[in-house]
């Protein structure tokens, strides 16, 4: 069994209970123990940064602290701006020691940061701890004719230097767990552009326009429904949808789903569990198509065959 | 009884700046063996020297000490101006009281002048260890080796050729004309590219003094200046190129299909090839690779159709020698892969092309009959979109450096889309036109006017697809608004960039190389078409990118460089080469180990004086010998010296101060 | 018209540099940053032209954009800058500094954003967590904007999208001292 401190992050106990309980039964599928960081703070989010340089580092670093004082190895974290925000103090604190200095003397009682506990996104501890195959493996119900445009948003691979994970324009982790659950991933060209993060209560004009090309694109893109693996993408392209369907003027009805509901679904836990009501843009439509026969997508055989045919004989 | 002259040189402001010359100058006069000196302002003047040349006469010198600067900069005037006076050249000493004093410390006169004063010092007793020495005559073999079959490859071997110096040309691929014989049109006049070059190709095949050898690589080359080996291999053709006739039968009924190089992977060629009609030679050759003779046995066609019996399914790889005195390297460039651009779906969208790929589309020898097309469904583009600086100027994807021809075929581009499809309109990103050249402003103008081409300033961050078309989204800061082109096809002017083994290939010539594998020139100014290894000449772009008409001009320099080497029997050598004392050489050959240049082989010689018994001592060839003192550090019995740097000079250096 | 020509040495690009820990001079202003970003349509200046003017040392000019202060920190910018420039990390440190010398721009929008962050922070400093509901509803309380997404609330509170629960970290007073420890770096910097 494989142990994981768990930080679930604010919304985790909020507006994403969905993604947590979920991810909890993922996690019991994949023989997973999470153990939950205790009394863990908030990550100062955007906010923090945006105000100050040393808080932008001392709450999440509190957090490193105290995920030392377990004696698991890794830190899981379930909401992509708590991962970056931690991941960046980590990388900061590792490399600047006379900045890790300081920042440690804020909350020096609660002892000494030492870089011991790794940090990961949930996406990232699916796909580097498990692998597709394994994940495969644990598939009692195939997504078989699910169409899904899988939407990693700007931190779960951005920037580079600090996530070293997957690529920042293209990334194809999530796309890869999809097609492993037997559900078929969608060319999504706007899979790392940003949906307004924040900017969703303080100035939601800018959420309704970028979140709404998001929204445009899946659907060009042929999907049934949206992946995420980030609770604030998953509010704005959500809860925003009827905002920004009148504002466009057009009807999107893309339901806007957590990895993890996908992967409890693909592991036999019967719908209810995904806790449909939480949706504003309901998912059961979408989830009809499991089962449909795919159309024998010509795209997926010719580039084979063009491999095959580096030379062919006629 | 010694008699040393002294020169000091002020350098205009370089040395007397930071060093109190005319001090300088009564300190060398305290030294018992100097008997005059005297300063100069530019030592290395006409009248400089003309000081130097009378003193020796007016005082009966017999060594001179010129202080000034860098003996890599003046030394070979200075001991032309002892020739002169009838005095052996290298009698001469040059301390360095400029780079090693004046300018390393500016801020402290005293001490910069009072090391001055000492480098002389130091040079004055070495001199008094100077020996008369003469420069050797090495023979010299009159042949050119060309490596590189491209414009600048055929250029230099042509030029040299000419000039009734034989010349061997080396091709990697099966024809010669490189990527010059890929183009369509070229800027600034619109010629045929082809109709340009192939007369040149055509000559270099016919020429009494060139050895074509296509399908070929270099695999080693030893010696030095004037007396090089290289052994190259000739990679098996399995066509009899005495017999072959060119016919096209073999490659007509070859029922095995190759994506063509030549056409950028567009359409295909068979496995037996000639890679493009005009090809000289034009003999086809067996890609043993793909043949299915080759690889199971089966098969056979083309033999069976050579009426010639020109097919041979035995024929191995051969490797040949030439000795040759000089080397031109022309291996030229590669297209830098733009993979790397993951934000403009490269490798995800068909209708994503490079420049070449669009150069043979327009080609009208091309795959595509002239006119472009979209790769995913074969439909002529009306929207095209062509994207400058990929990869070029993008440190972040690893290239500082512009490409320096992608201003101009992009101009050129827009203008042969113009002309094949007349419904078409070009959107050029760009950050910069630069047009530097003779006629190129004023061709990019005419492309500006006549296409009506939209010049939008500023990189393209992203390419999406949308429909069939492809959304290409980046700023015109001309206007500071972000613009997004709906596209039928986009053209990337990817960077100029080495061969992946264009560093083997420098490593094995014994050349250097940058670090994106260009190969590095001797000086970036004045010796722009020699490598610091004596009698290797760049020519083209294996130096950095350039242009056709850039290109051509230095192979034609390398051509210079070469006949000037060839132009006497022998050439001269400077005598500063290391000599063997056999009474003291004990045979233990560590100095045939350590010396790079295998200058050092063994001889037996006689045990004593009439003894019949023999013994092993080092020797060493004077021709091949660069001084480098190597053998003289690791002699145990300190049986090596070198000339002009003999152990006794050097102690005497070290005595004096 | 811009008066240059007055003043050599450009303090406000060395300010900048030492801050960011990058070097403006590295920008080329080829633009890729502005067509990336999904926000510069809505800033007063892009940050290729936010750059330039850091290099023309248009220190007040600067300050009074909303251009930082509309940055998301996504990141793509820097992701894709040719001269590697980390953009984000300049527009912190433009927004810091004015923050340290209390520019403010008079974009009312950004009054709204900072007040956000403000109310965000406030928040963190007594729970040491986020409230979603309390946020949103201190925000349009404090902005004066009561019934801002009011057509929201009955839905998400009907969904249990957003509860009314609060929970508080235990050692509320480790991130008490926390913030005091921190602002007083802040002063010291």
């Amino acid at each position: 069994m494989t142990k994981l401190t768990y930080f679930p992050g604010c919304s985790a106990h909020g507006t994403s209970e969905e993604f947590d309980s979920t991810l909890k039964l993922v996690m019991k599928s994949l023989d997973v123990e999470m153990e939950e960081l205790p009394d863990w703070n908030c990550c100062g989010a955007t906010s923090a940064h945006v105000m100050t340089e040393n808080l932008a580092l001392a709450l999440p670093l509190r957090n490193l602290v105290l995920a030392e004082k377990l004696s698991n190895k890794t830190m899981g974290i379930a909401c992509a701006s708590c991962y970056s925000r931690m991941k960046s103090t980590k990388v900061e604190m590792d490399n600047h020691p006379e900045l890790a200095k300081r920042i440690n003397s804020t909350i020096i009682e609660e002892g000494e940061y030492q870089g011991s506990v790794d940090v990961k996104s949930m996406l990232q501890f699916f796909y580097e701890d498990f692998g597709t195959e394994a994940i495969a493996e644990k598939v009692t119900y195939p997504l078989q004719g699910l169409k899904i445009a899988c939407y990693y948003g700007c931190l779960l691979t951005r920037p580079k230097a600090i996530t070293q994970f997957d690529s920042p324009e293209y990334p194809m982790s999530m796309d890869n767990i999809v097609e492993s659950l037997g559900a078929t991933a969608t060319p999504f060209d706007f899979k790392t552009e940003c949906c307004g993060a924040s900017f969703s209560i303080s100035d939601t004009e800018i959420v309704l326009s970028l979140s709404g090309t998001i929204l445009e694109m899946a659907k060009e893109s042929g999907a049934h429904l949206i992946a995420v693996a980030c609770p604030l993408c998953q509010s704005n392209l959500d809860m925003r949808q009827p905002d920004i369907e009148k504002k466009n003027g057009t009807k999107y009805d893309m339901p806007v789903m957590y990895i993890t509901q996908l992967m409890a679904l693909a592991f036999g836990y019967p719908v209810q569990d995904l806790k449909p009501s939480k949706h504003i843009v309901p998912i059961e439509q979408a989830l009809s198509h499991i089962g449909e026969e795919i159309e024998t997508p010509e795209v997926k055989k010719k580039p084979k065959k063009a491999v095959q045919a580096e030379s062919e004989v006629e | 009884m010694a008699r040393v002259g002294v020169f000091v040189c002020f350098c205009g402001a370089n040395i007397a700046d930071f060093v109190d010359v005319p001090a300088v100058v009564e300190e060398a006069k305290k030294i018992k063996e100097v008997k005059y000196a005297i300063d100069y302002k530019y030592m290395c003047s006409d009248p400089g020297q003309g000081m130097i040349r009378d003193a020796i006469v007016a005082h009966r010198l017999t060594s001179i000490v010129v202080a000034a600067c860098s003996p890599r900069m003046h030394e070979k005037t200075f001991r032309k101006a002892l020739s002169d006076a009838g005095m052996n050249p290298y009698l001469l000493e040059v301390a360095n009281i400029r780079e090693h004093s004046s300018w390393v410390h500016q801020k402290d006169k005293k001490a910069a002048t009072e090391k001055s004063s000492d480098l002389i010092r130091m040079a004055v007793a070495k001199s008094m260890a100077n020996e008369q020495l003469h420069e050797i005559s090495v023979p010299v073999t009159k042949r050119a080796l060309v490596i590189g079959g491209g414009i600048a490859g055929i250029q230099a071997a042509l030029d040299i050729a000419d000039a009734r110096i034989p010349v061997v040309l080396v091709e990697k691929s099966p024809s010669i004309g490189g990527k010059m014989a890929q183009l369509d049109e070229t800027f600034p006049t619109l010629d045929c590219s082809q109709c340009i070059l192939t007369p040149k190709m055509v000559d270099v095949a016919s020429h009494p003094y060139i050895e074509l050898l296509p399908y070929s690589e270099v695999l080693e080359l030893d010696g030095y200046v004037g007396n090089y080996k290289v052994k190259i291999k000739r990679k098996a053709s399995y066509v009899n190129f005495d017999t072959c006739t060119g016919c096209g039968a073999c490659w007509q009924k070859c029922p095995v299909k190759v994506p063509n190089e030549f056409n950028m992977g567009i359409d295909k060629r068979k496995a037996i090839y000639s890679p493009f009609p005009q090809a000289v030679p034009n003999k086809p050759v067996i890609d043993a690779e793909h043949c299915t003779m080759l690889i199971k046995g089966k098969c056979g066609i083309c033999a069976k159709v050579c009426e010639k019996g020109s097919i041979d399914y035995t024929m191995q790889d051969e490797i040949i020698e030439r000795e040759i005195g000089a080397v031109v390297v022309a291996t030229g460039y590669d297209l830098w892969d733009p993979k790397p651009y993951e934000e403009y779906g490269v490798g995800r969208y068909k209708d994503i092309i490079t420049s070449l790929e669009f150069e043979r589309m327009v080609s009208a020898s091309g795959p595509t009959g002239g006119v472009p097309v979209r790769p995913s469904d074969g439909k002529i583009p009306k929207s095209v979109v062509f994207i400058k600086c990929v990869g070029s100027r993008d440190e972040a994807k690893g290239i500082e450096y512009c490409s320096k021809i992608c201003c101009m075929y992009t101009a050129k581009h827009a203008m042969l889309l113009h002309h094949k499809v007349h419904d078409s309109h070009a959107y050029i990103f760009y950050m910069d036109i630069r047009a530097a050249g003779k006629g190129y402003e004023e061709f990019v103008k005419r492309a500006q006017v006549e296409t009506a081409a939209t010049y939008l300033r500023g990189r393209v961050s992203k390419i999406y697809k949308k429909g069939d078309k492809l959304m290409v989204r980046g700023e015109d800061a001309q206007i500071g608004q972000v613009v997004e082109v709906e596209a039928d096809l986009v053209v990337l002017a990817t960077a100029v960039y080495p061969y992946k083994d264009n560093s083997d290939l420098a490593r094995l010539l014994g050349i250097s190389y940058d670090k994106y594998g260009f190969l590095s020139e001797a000086h970036p100014k004045l010796r722009p078409v020699e490598t610091a290894k004596a009698g290797i000449f760049l020519a083209g772009c294996t130096q950095a990118p350039k242009d056709i008409p850039e290109t051509v001009a230095q192979a034609s320099a390398t051509a210079a460089k070469v006949c000037g080497l060839f132009a006497g029997d022998t050439m001269l050598k400077d005598p500063m080469v290391s000599t063997v004392n056999t009474d003291y050489c004990t045979g233990c050959q560590n100095c045939v180990t350590v010396c790079p240049y295998q200058a050092i082989i063994t001889e037996e010689i006689p045990l004593g004086h009439g003894s019949k018994e023999i013994r092993t001592v080092a020797k060493i060839n004077e021709g091949v010998c660069q001084g480098c003192g190597s053998c003289v550090a690791i002699c145990r019995s300190m049986a090596i010296d070198l000339a002009g740097f003999t152990d006794m000079q050097i102690i005497n250096e070290i005595v004096s101060i | 018209m811009i008066a240059l020509g007055q003043q050599i040495e450009n303090k406000f690009l060395v300010a900048v540099n030492k801050k960011s820990s990058n070097n403006i001079l590295d920008c080329y202003q080829c633009g890729k940053c502005v067509s990336t970003c999904p926000v510069s349509s809505f800033m007063d200046f892009s940050p290729r032209e936010i750059m330039q003017m850091i290099k023309l040392g248009l220190k007040e000019e600067t300050y009074m954009a909303n251009s930082m202060w509309f940055c998301l920190t996504c990141a793509a910018c820097s992701g894709r800058c040719p001269r590697e420039i980390d953009i984000p990390r300049v527009m912190e440190s433009i927004r810091h500094l004015a923050i340290a010398e209390n520019i403010n721009p008079d974009d009312p929008r950004v009054k709204n954003i900072r007040k956000f962050h403000e109310i965000f922070l406030d928040m963190i400093k007594r729970y040491g967590r986020n409230y979603e509901l309390r946020m949103m509803a201190e925000f349009n309380i404090r902005t004066r904007n009561l019934f801002k997404d009011i057509h929201l609330a009955p839905k998400a509170l009907l969904k249990g999208k957003i509860p009314i629960g609060n929970e508080k970290v235990k050692s509320a007073k480790a991130i008490k001292r926390m913030f005091e420890i921190a602002e007083k770096l802040e002063k010291t910097q």
